[in-house]
C-alpha cells in the first residue's frame, strides 16, 4: 500500500516540476530589448485586407499604411502623404500634391498614379467608400492628383484621412496576398506574419519620415482587459492600448509607466423623444437640469469620463468651453419649470401628475457598454428627486437602431463616434435634422427646428474651414438651447506605456497606435 | 458493434446533424441583431441605409428564411460551409485556423487532468476515511467550487505577474503559453474526475473477488493494477469522452482570459458579430464531435468489456 502512495506522489511531483521548469525557461524577467517593441491590443480584424469591413483601421494602427492626410490631436486635418491640397473655384475639383521622395515598403516610389490606383481599388472593393464621396474622375500626373467630384465635398481631405483610403501599392498584387501577408504600404513598419491573435511587424527599410527605431514589433491581441493590464504590469508588453477604466489606477507609478489619457471622439447621450411628455420644452429643460452630470462622470465613473454638455466632445476643436448649457444642473430651476408646466404631486407619492397622468418616462438602454446602465440609474435617481418616474428598459444592442428610427422611447441612450472624418456634420444631421417623410430616418425623436435646418443647409455648401467651424458651434448651441438631447459624458481613451519607451501617444481618432515616434527611452 | 449497427448509428447521426443545424439556424435568425449592421457599424460609425441594403443583398440576407437555410444546407452537402461574414474567408478555413490551438490545449489539459486525478482518486479510495482521503476530497471540493475564469486570473496573477514564471499574453500556440490555461482547465476537470475515480475504485475494491485476492495474499498494488483499475475504467471512459468533447468545442472563457487562439474565442466573436455561417460551421463541428466521441466510447466498451461483445452492443 505504501509503495503505491510513494510511487504516485513521485510521479505527480516529477510531472509538475517538469511543467514548471519548462515554463520558467520560456519566461522570467528579461533585459530591456531595444530591437523589439511589444504592444498589447485588442484586434477585431481577421485579415489585413484594408478594403474588407473596417480592417483598414488595423492596417493603419499597426503602422503599415498611411493616407494622404491625417488628424492631429485636436482632429484637425494635416498633410501626410499629400503635402498640400487646394480646391477649384467651382468647388468640384480637389488637387493634391503628393509628397516627393516617399517609397512603398517594397522600394517602389509613390506617385500620383499609385495613389490613383489605390483609391480606385478602395472604391471598387468597399461599398462604404461612396458614402464618403462620389467622384467623376481621378487624374494622375507626376506628383499631382486631381479628383473631380459629383457634388461639392467640403471635407474631402478629412474623408481621405479615413483608413479606408490608406495608400497601398496595387501593383504588388497578386504576388502578395494582402489579406494574409498585409498590404505594401508606406508606413514605418511592414507585416511579417499576421493572424488575428498576433501580428509581427518589421522595419520598413524605405521609410520616408525619419528613423524607424525597432527592427521588430510584436502585437499580441489580448482581449481580456484584466490580462492586458497584467501583461503591461509584468513588462511582457511595453505598451497597451485601452486599459480598462478600473485598472488605470494600477499604473500610477510615474517612474514605471506613462499614462496618456484623452477624451475620445465618442459621446454618450440620451436622445429625447419630443412626441411624449418630454415634448414640452419646459419639462425637457427640467429633466436635463435635474441631472448632475458632474457627479456621474467624476464620482460614479471615477473620472474615466468627462462631464457631458454638448453634442461634440471636447477632444475636437469646436469651442467646447465657450458653449453655454442653458440646462446645467440646477435642481431648484428644474422644480420651478415643472410647476410652470402644470405638473404637481397631488397624491403625495413623490411623482408629479397632470390631468390625471403621471410624469413617467421610459429610458431605453443597452448593457454591452458597462457605463450605460450606470448612467441610466444615476439619471433615474436624480429625476426622481424632482418628481419624474423614469422606467429603465434594458434591450439588446441590436434593437437600439430600430427603436431609434421608430421613436419607441422616451429617452434612448447611445455611445456613438461623432466625427471619424474630423467633421461632425454627418453626426449632427443624423440625429437632429428634421425628418421629412422619412428622409432622415435616424431622427425618430420628432425633433425639428427650422433655424437649425437652415444652418445645416449652409454647412453642406460651406468650404471655408473657419466658417464651417462657426456653423458647427452654432448648430450645437441651438441643439443645447432646445434641450434636444441629454449629453451625459465623453469616454476617455488611453495608451499606457512603460517608461522604458517614449513617444507613445493616443490620438482622438484612434487610428495611430504604432508610429516611428515610439522609441527606446533615453537613459 | 456490428457493421449493420454502425451504419444505423451513422444514419442517426446524419438526421441529428440536420436537426441541429436547422435549430441553430432558426435560433440565430430569430435572435435580435442584424449581421449587416453589426458588420458595418463595428466602429459605431454612421452608415447609410443604402449601404446596409446593398450589403444585405450581397450576403443573400434579403432572402426568406427557408431560402437562406436550404442554400446553406445545399452548400454543406457539397462540402462548402459558406463564407464567414466577419472574417471574409471560407468557414472551413476559419475553423481550421483555430482548430490546432484548441486541439493542443485539449490534449494537454486531458493528459494533465489524468496525471492529477488518477493517482489522487486511487489514493483517496485506497486510504478511504483517512487524513489523505480527507485532504484530497477537500481539495477536489474546492476545485469544483471555483469558477475556471477566476482560477485562470489567479494563476495569471500569481504565477505570471508576481513570480514571473509564465508569460501572460497569449496570442500564439507555444509550450510556455500553454501551461497556465492547461493548469486552469486541468484543475477544474481533475477536481470532478478525482471524485469519479475514487467512487469507481471504491466500488471495485468492495467486490468479493478483491476480498478473495487479498485473503489469498496478493499484494495490493498487483490487485489494483491488474484487477481494480481495468474494471473501474469503464464508467470513467464515458466521462472522459464528454470532457474531451467539451474541451475540443473550445473553452471560450479560458481562451478569452489567456488570449489563446482557439475555437472558443472564435465562436464568441462569431456570435457577437451574428456571423451566421461561422456559427453554423462551429455548431456542426461540435455536433459531429460529440456524436463521434460517443460512437468511439460505445465501440471502446465492446473491447473493454467482453460481456458486451458476446451479447452485442
Amino acid at each position: 500500500m505504501k509503495r503505491i502512495g510513494k510511487l504516485t506522489l513521485v510521479l505527480m511531483v516529477v510531472c509538475l516540476a517538469a511543467v514548471f521548469i519548462a515554463g520558467c525557461s520560456g519566461s522570467g524577467k528579461k533585459e530591456a530589448d531595444t530591437k523589439t517593441l511589444k504592444v498589447g491590443v485588442t484586434n477585431f480584424a481577421d485579415s489585413l485586407e484594408p478594403t474588407e469591413n473596417y480592417f483598414a483601421w488595423v492596417v493603419m494602427r499597426y503602422g503599415i499604411g498611411e493616407s494622404l492626410a491625417k488628424f492631429d490631436e485636436k482632429m484637425n486635418v494635416q498633410p501626410w502623404l499629400a503635402e498640400s491640397w487646394q480646391i477649384s473655384a467651382d468647388h468640384m475639383t480637389w488637387t493634391f500634391k503628393i509628397r516627393d521622395g516617399v517609397k512603398f515598403s517594397n522600394g517602389k516610389p509613390l506617385d500620383a498614379a499609385a495613389v490613383k490606383a489605390s483609391l480606385e481599388r478602395s472604391f471598387a472593393k468597399n461599398k462604404r467608400a461612396v458614402t464618403f464621396f462620389k467622384y467623376k474622375e481621378i487624374k494622375a500626373e507626376g506628383q499631382t492628383l486631381t479628383i473631380l467630384t459629383e457634388k461639392p465635398e467640403p471635407n474631402m481631405p478629412g474623408f481621405l484621412a479615413d483608413p479606408l483610403f490608406l495608400i497601398v501599392d496595387v501593383s504588388a498584387e497578386p504576388a502578395r496576398n494582402f489579406a494574409k501577408e498585409g498590404p505594401i504600404g508606406t508606413g514605418p513598419y511592414m507585416c511579417k506574419t499576421f493572424v488575428k491573435d498576433k501580428a509581427v511587424m518589421v522595419k520598413n527599410p524605405y521609410y520616408w519620415d525619419g528613423v524607424v527605431p525597432y527592427e521588430t514589433v510584436e502585437i499580441p491581441s489580448i482581449d481580456d482587459p484584466n490580462t492586458r493590464a497584467m501583461a503591461l504590469q509584468s513588462g511582457e508588453v511595453d505598451m497597451a492600448v485601452n486599459i480598462a477604466a478600473g485598472d488605470i489606477g494600477l499604473f500610477n507609478d510615474k517612474a514605471k509607466f506613462h499614462v496618456d489619457r484623452i477624451a475620445s471622439l465618442r459621446t454618450v447621450l440620451a436622445r429625447i423623444n419630443q412626441q411624449g411628455v418630454l415634448g414640452d420644452p419646459k419639462v425637457r429643460a427640467a429633466f436635463i437640469s435635474a441631472c448632475d452630470r458632474k457627479v456621474y462622470n467624476e464620482v460614479i465613473l471615477k473620472g474615466t469620463f468627462i462631464e457631458g454638455k454638448a453634442p461634440v466632445p471636447p477632444s475636437m476643436d469646436y469651442a467646447f468651453d465657450q458653449l453655454k448649457d442653458p440646462n446645467s444642473y440646477n435642481i431648484e430651476r428644474s422644480k420651478q419649470l415643472l410647476a410652470e408646466a402644470g405638473w404637481k404631486d397631488t397624491d403625495g407619492d413623490g411623482i408629479l401628475e397632470k390631468d390625471g397622468k403621471k410624469l413617467t418616462v421610459d429610458f431605453v438602454v443597452y448593457n454591452s457598454r458597462a457605463e450605460l446602465p450606470i448612467y441610466a440609474e444615476a439619471v433615474q435617481s436624480d429625476a426622481k428627486k424632482v418628481g419624474f418616474d423614469v422606467k429603465i428598459k434594458s434591450v439588446d444592442y441590436n434593437l437600439i437602431d430600430k427603436m431609434g428610427i421608430n421613436g419607441e422611447y422616451g429617452l434612448l441612450i447611445s455611445n456613438i463616434t461623432t466625427a471619424n472624418t474630423g467633421d461632425p456634420e454627418i453626426f449632427l444631421n443624423w440625429y437632429w435634422k428634421t425628418n421629412r417623410n422619412g428622409d432622415n430616418p435616424q431622427n425618430g425623436s420628432g425633433y425639428s427646428n427650422p433655424a437649425l435646418d437652415t444652418k445645416f443647409a449652409e454647412l453642406s455648401t460651406t468650404f471655408d474651414r473657419q466658417q464651417r467651424r462657426q456653423l458647427i458651434i452654432d448648430c450645437q448651441q441651438i441643439i443645447m438651447n432646445d434641450g434636444a438631447a441629454l449629453f451625459l459624458g465623453y469616454p476617455e481613451t488611453n495608451i499606457i506605456s512603460s517608461t522604458s519607451i517614449e513617444g507613445a501617444q493616443m490620438y482622438p481618432s484612434d487610428y495611430y497606435w504604432l508610429t516611428n515616434k515610439i522609441k527606446p527611452a533615453k537613459k | 458493434m456490428k457493421g449493420k449497427e454502425l451504419v444505423h448509428r451513422l444514419m442517426q447521426m446524419l438526421i441529428t446533424l440536420f436537426g441541429v443545424s436547422l435549430l441553430t439556424f432558426s435560433l440565430m435568425y430569430l435572435s435580435p441583431g442584424d449581421p449587416v449592421e453589426m458588420l458595418l457599424e463595428v466602429a459605431d460609425t454612421i452608415v447609410s441605409e443604402e449601404t446596409i441594403a446593398e450589403t444585405r443583398a450581397q450576403l443573400g440576407l434579403d432572402k426568406p428564411f427557408h431560402v437562406q437555410y436550404f442554400r446553406w444546407f445545399a452548400g454543406v452537402l457539397q462540402g462548402d460551409m459558406g463564407m464567414s461574414y466577419s472574417a471574409k474567408m471560407p468557414v472551413a478555413d476559419r475553423l481550421w485556423q483555430s482548430l490546432p490551438g484548441t486541439m493542443v490545449l485539449a490534449a494537454s489539459a486531458t493528459v494533465t487532468m489524468l496525471l492529477i486525478s488518477l493517482p489522487c482518486g486511487i489514493l483517496s479510495a485506497v486510504y478511504r476515511n483517512r487524513p489523505l482521503d480527507y485532504l484530497i476530497r477537500g481539495i477536489s471540493f474546492l476545485g469544483v467550487s471555483m469558477p475556471s475564469f477566476w482560477v485562470g486570473l489567479i494563476l495569471l496573477y500569481v504565477l505570471g505577474l508576481k513570480l514571473r514564471l509564465f508569460p501572460i499574453a497569449g496570442g500564439e500556440v507555444s509550450f510556455d503559453r500553454m501551461v497556465l490555461p492547461t493548469l486552469t482547465l486541468a484543475i477544474a476537470m481533475a477536481a470532478k474526475y478525482t471524485r469519479q475515480v475514487r467512487t469507481a475504485v471504491l466500488e471495485e475494491l468492495g467486490q468479493e473477488y478483491i476480498t478473495g485476492a487479498r485473503i489469498r495474499g496478493f499484494p495490493m498494488h498487483k490487485i489494483l493494477w491488474r484487477h481494480v483499475l481495468p474494471n473501474a475504467c469503464l464508467p470513467l471512459i464515458t466521462l472522459l469522452g464528454l470532457q474531451i468533447g467539451w474541451l475540443l468545442g473550445g473553452v471560450a472563457v479560458i481562451e478569452m482570459v489567456f488570449s489563446w487562439p482557439g475555437l472558443g474565442k472564435m465562436a464568441v466573436h462569431a456570435i457577437e458579430m451574428r456571423d451566421y455561417p461561422l456559427v453554423q460551421g462551429f455548431v456542426l463541428w461540435i455536433a459531429v464531435l460529440y456524436m463521434g466521441i460517443n460512437l468511439l466510447v460505445d465501440i471502446s466498451y465492446t473491447y473493454l468489456d467482453p460481456r458486451l461483445k458476446k451479447g452485442g452492443c
